[in-house]
């Protein structure tokens, strides 16, 4: 059971869903939207997850990931008559390439503070470019997914949500 | 009322609006379109040069064509989606049942003073975020209770170089200090199966989530430089995260990552 894929998926997923409400609350949102913010950061953990599971890159896997909280948030935003950033920005934050923007830095450390080898230094120059623009393009599509389905509606969607 | 200390009043009302919008972590096109609609339920057209440490705003009185323009100062910035989601709403309501200027002050005023949730209970929550990135990078529990422990004296420390004027860059480079210095005596004593996991996740609470959705935000919505500047912001922020916890690294001789 512990060692089924699905099973680590689902328990990552959930403490996916706990990192968003800790940075909700830390980001002071209404109450009311508490259980809203916790089931989307789940959500948004499970299809990363399955994506990746399913050897898809990691890029896509967070677009498809942001997509679906950008477009989950349209019902919950009509239902309790709250601006969708109030929900989307704390359900997104666990997927934040902080990991990625660290090893960027690291690399660059390497590069810049140690003596190396010209094939070292290869390895480093490589590491910066690919972290740091992976770093830029998870930040893409994470954007691009969450805010996508609002640019796409509009106007006349913004002013039936009141958003 | 005398029409001058109207329009007065009004655009010093809309300033603050539109600053606690800025400071509290709207993007450029939200305090824009906030803004609008204060200003039409209060019966003026409104101009804004919104940048990030002040705004300009020319104020037009409808009928009389009388302007007035003021420039204000960004207060410190601080995420508060309460704030942002409840003068969204306040702005609809302003046009729809067209609030007047006590109205709008007054609500205002008890969005400001609206209780916030306890240090304690944002301290623990956090740390489970913390301790859920651990899981998540395939750390096993003591890990995670490692990263628990130093984002919560991390974030502690944080939080209380707040209070004081201390330079950001400068807040979240000792934070990251203190958060991978606790998170470094499990690489040391090897405690759990994966340590530099609960060294790498112990910073991410300070990870600037909101200035760089922010950033692409204003950048799609065509408000190139705010969002540049927001970018080179969480860039900057980022950059205090990792000098912090390259000294660790550097201080305790630690080379795995």
């Amino acid at each position: 059971m512990i060692h089924n894929p699905y099973f680590v998926i689902f328990a990552n997923s959930l403490w996916s869903g706990i990192a968003a409400l800790g940075f909700a609350i830390l980001f002071n949102i209404p109450k009311k939207v508490i259980t809203t913010v916790l089931f989307l950061g789940f959500l948004a953990g499970l299809i990363k997850a399955l994506f990746i599971h399913f050897e898809f890159n990691i890029i896509i896997a967070t677009f498809f990931a942001a997509l679906s909280v950008g477009i989950f948030s349209i019902p919950f935003a009509s239902r309790v008559h709250k601006p969708i950033v109030v929900f989307s920005i704390p359900s997104i934050i666990p997927m934040i390439p902080g990991f990625f923007a660290y090893k960027t830095i690291l690399a660059i450390r390497q590069f810049t503070f140690y003596k190396i080898d010209n094939v070292q230094r290869d390895r480093m120059l490589d590491a910066i470019f690919s972290n740091g623009f992976m770093t830029l393009f998870i930040l893409f599509a994470i954007t691009v997914g969450v805010s996508g389905p609002m640019l796409i509606l509009g106007k006349d969607m913004t002013r039936r949500l009141k958003d | 009322m005398n029409r001058k200390t109207n329009i007065e009043e009004s655009i010093n009302l809309l300033l603050e609006i539109s600053s606690l919008l800025m400071s509290s972590g709207a993007n450029t096109k939200r305090v824009i379109d906030s803004l609008n609609r204060f200003a039409q339920a209060l019966h003026f057209k409104s101009h804004a040069l919104i940048s990030h440490k002040s705004i300009i705003m020319t104020l037009i009185d409808i009928r009389t064509k009388e302007s007035y323009t003021v420039v204000t100062q960004i207060p410190k910035y601080t995420v508060d989606l309460t704030i942002v989601s409840d003068i969204s709403r306040a702005s609809w309501k302003a046009i729809d049942s067209k609030w007047n200027y006590q109205k709008i002050n007054q609500k205002i005023t008890a969005i400001k003073n609206k209780k916030k949730y306890p240090l304690w209970i944002e301290l623990v929550m956090v740390s489970l975020a913390g301790a859920g990135f651990a899981k998540l990078f395939g750390g096993d529990y003591l890990n995670m209770s490692l990263a628990f422990l130093a984002t919560f004296i991390g974030l502690f420390v944080s939080k209380k170089l707040h209070n004081f004027a201390v330079n950001v860059y400068v807040r979240v480079f000792i934070a990251s200090l203190t958060a991978s210095g606790i998170a470094a005596i499990g690489v040391i004593f090897f405690i759990g199966s994966k340590p530099e996991i609960a060294l790498a996740t112990s910073v991410l609470f300070l990870v600037p989530g909101v200035p760089l959705i922010n950033s692409f935000n204003d950048l799609y919505n065509n408000h190139i430089l705010n969002g540049l500047v927001r970018f080179v912001n969480g860039f900057l922020v980022v950059l205090s995260i990792g000098l912090g916890l390259i000294s660790i690294m550097l201080l305790f001789n630690i080379t795995t990552l």
